[in-house]
């Protein structure tokens, strides 16, 4: 891969990427983490402790990027350092410089695929999978306790895993065309991709809801004498998904705060009941 | 239970290190996290069933009501990763110990809702105690320093202890959560033991649910392209599955 750098450097930098915002704060963002990370190369590049600890101090500057999509940008600035180390004329400037040309475009397109459609998507299948999982015969051990969350986990690592593990690598091999290597991330295509699959989940998941366990089942599996009229149990789930939309426009950002105020509105309605 | 709230807040130190740390591996996710709760708690033999059903329903109603499609900068910094671990850990604790004094027939629906709100009073508590442990400006301060000495080494311990304080604070809000909601469950619900009916229960699970669908819809449905027309093809498709079930079932 490279002459100056083993393959560990490259394993140690990306392990180190995923501690990248363990010391995250407002005035440095990931710029701690990402000093953290490059640790390894700068051992292997600079045997002066002074020239090490001033290439630390570069990397300790404001960086902010999506977390996963963090290892391409350790890997341009290798690259970089590795040849200012070797006598190129590479400014500390054109260092941040190109961190940051990298760095703003795997924000901005990082975030919508993993933060705003991945994440939710993965949750919503895991919640699928507990619907139409059967649940265990009497005596037999619940499965669903394992197999939903593996499902969740799985579904996100399955395309977050591996750009995590192959960005030191590819940002150090391809970091002299950036466009080139944003380009073949594919990001902005799989997210759309994956907002049709989130939509499409959500779909079935209502029909799954409705239609097989259904809120209608809860309240009527609670109900003291049982046989309610379908109104009557739609009517608190009708007013918790106004609570919730009404929520979500007037406190974006506040889910938190929004399903307490459904539970609120649960109660009180409750007390009504 | 000594051995539980130690277990409990392992599991939370972990989820917290995963969501603040940036292992973004999801473990922090609330099914994950009550699951593992589940896994982890045993309230007694005659509640075996429902160790494992409970933590299931808190977390899987937390996963859809905490869904936000809003970047984690623009969210108010509260501590979802540990408040499905202190929901569950609240509802199974309180389970056989509260049981006597609420003794309500609803298919484990009231220790649902009892796990789903303190979860959610979990997540904002929690959240104004990570903000008291954040690193600030000394933290930069320390970093330069250790880097102008070129002491790489030093360096590397002071992070790892960054990494460790991550893993202490989420421990130390699950056990103390943990333990702050319980007591407060323990102390305040048999005063509403005459409110506490099934239906009820069930009608406070059935506005969670609607708020949970509101959650969903607006994660993945609103704002999204053609994000109408994909959800009602999802819906039809199982629609039609399920009617092909029921034809083809005996």
């Amino acid at each position: 891969m490279s002459d100056r750098f083993p393959k560990t450097d490259f394993g140690r930098a990306t392990s180190r990427s995923f501690h990248i915002q363990a010391l995250l704060q407002p005035e440095r963002m990931q710029g701690l983490g990402f000093g953290f990370a490059m640790i390894p190369f700068l051992r292997r590049l600079y045997a002066d402790p002074a020239e090490r600890g001033a290439a630390l101090r570069r990397h300790l500057a404001y960086f902010a990027t999506h977390p996963i999509l963090s290892g391409y940008v350790l890997g341009v600035a290798a690259r970089l350092e590795e040849r200012r180390a070797s006598g190129e004329p590479i400014s500390e400037a054109a260092i941040d410089g190109a961190k940051r040309a990298m760095a703003t475009p795997l924000a901005g397109l990082g975030d919508p695929l993993f933060w705003v459609t991945l994440r939710p998507l993965a949750g919503l299948l895991s919640v699928i999978a507990l619907l139409v999982l059967p649940p265990p015969a009497s005596g037999a051990p619940d499965l669903r306790v394992l197999l939903c969350p593996l499902f969740l986990l799985l579904t996100y690592n399955a395309v977050a895993l591996p750009y995590r593990l192959a960005g030191v690598a590819r940002g150090y091999r391809e970091g002299d065309r950036p466009a080139a290597l944003l380009r073949s991330l594919q990001l902005s295509e799989r997210n759309a991709i994956l907002e049709r699959v989130g939509a499409f989940a959500f779909g079935a998941f209502l029909a799954l809801a409705a239609l097989v366990q259904g809120p209608a089942g809860a309240v009527r599996g609670g109900a003291d004498e049982g046989g309610a009229a379908w109104a009557l149990m739609l009517t608190p789930v009708a007013l918790g998904a106004l609570v919730g939309l009404a929520g979500r426009k007037a406190m974006p950002g506040r889910p938190v705060e929004v399903a307490l105020a459904a539970l609120l509105a649960g109660c009180v309605m409750a007390a009504w009941v | 239970m000594v051995g539980e709230l130690i277990r409990v807040s392992l599991v939370g130190g972990i989820l917290a290190v995963d969501r603040a740390a940036g292992w973004s591996l999801m473990l922090s996710q609330p099914l994950v996290g009550a699951c593992l709760a589940g896994a982890l708690i045993n309230p007694g033999p005659e509640w075996e069933l429902w160790a494992l059903r409970i933590p299931l329903a808190v977390g899987g109603i937390l996963q859809l009501l905490l869904t936000d499609p809003a970047l984690p900068a623009a969210q108010a910094p509260r501590d979802t990763a540990t408040a499905s671990v202190v929901g569950s850990a609240v509802a199974l604790l309180a389970l056989p110990r509260l049981h006597p004094a609420l003794a309500v027939s609803a298919g484990g629906i009231l220790w649902v809702v009892i796990g789903v709100g303190a979860g959610l009073l979990s997540a904002v508590l929690g959240g104004w105690f990570a903000r008291l442990h954040r690193p600030g400006g000394a933290t930069v301060a320390r970093a330069e320093a250790l880097a102008a000495a070129g002491d790489m080494a030093s360096f590397d311990r002071f992070y790892w202890a960054g990494l460790g304080r991550t893993f202490l604070v989420g421990a130390a809000w699950s056990w103390g959560g943990t333990i702050l909601l319980l007591w407060a469950a323990l102390s305040y619900l048999p005063r509403f033991a005459g409110e506490l009916t099934a239906r009820r229960a069930g009608v406070v699970f059935a506005v969670l649910l609607g708020a949970a669908a509101a959650a969903g819809l607006n994660a993945h449905v609103r704002g999204r392209r053609h994000g109408w027309r994909w959800a009602a093809l999802g819906a039809l498709v199982v629609a039609f599955l399920l009617q092909g079930l029921k034809v083809a079932a005996p």
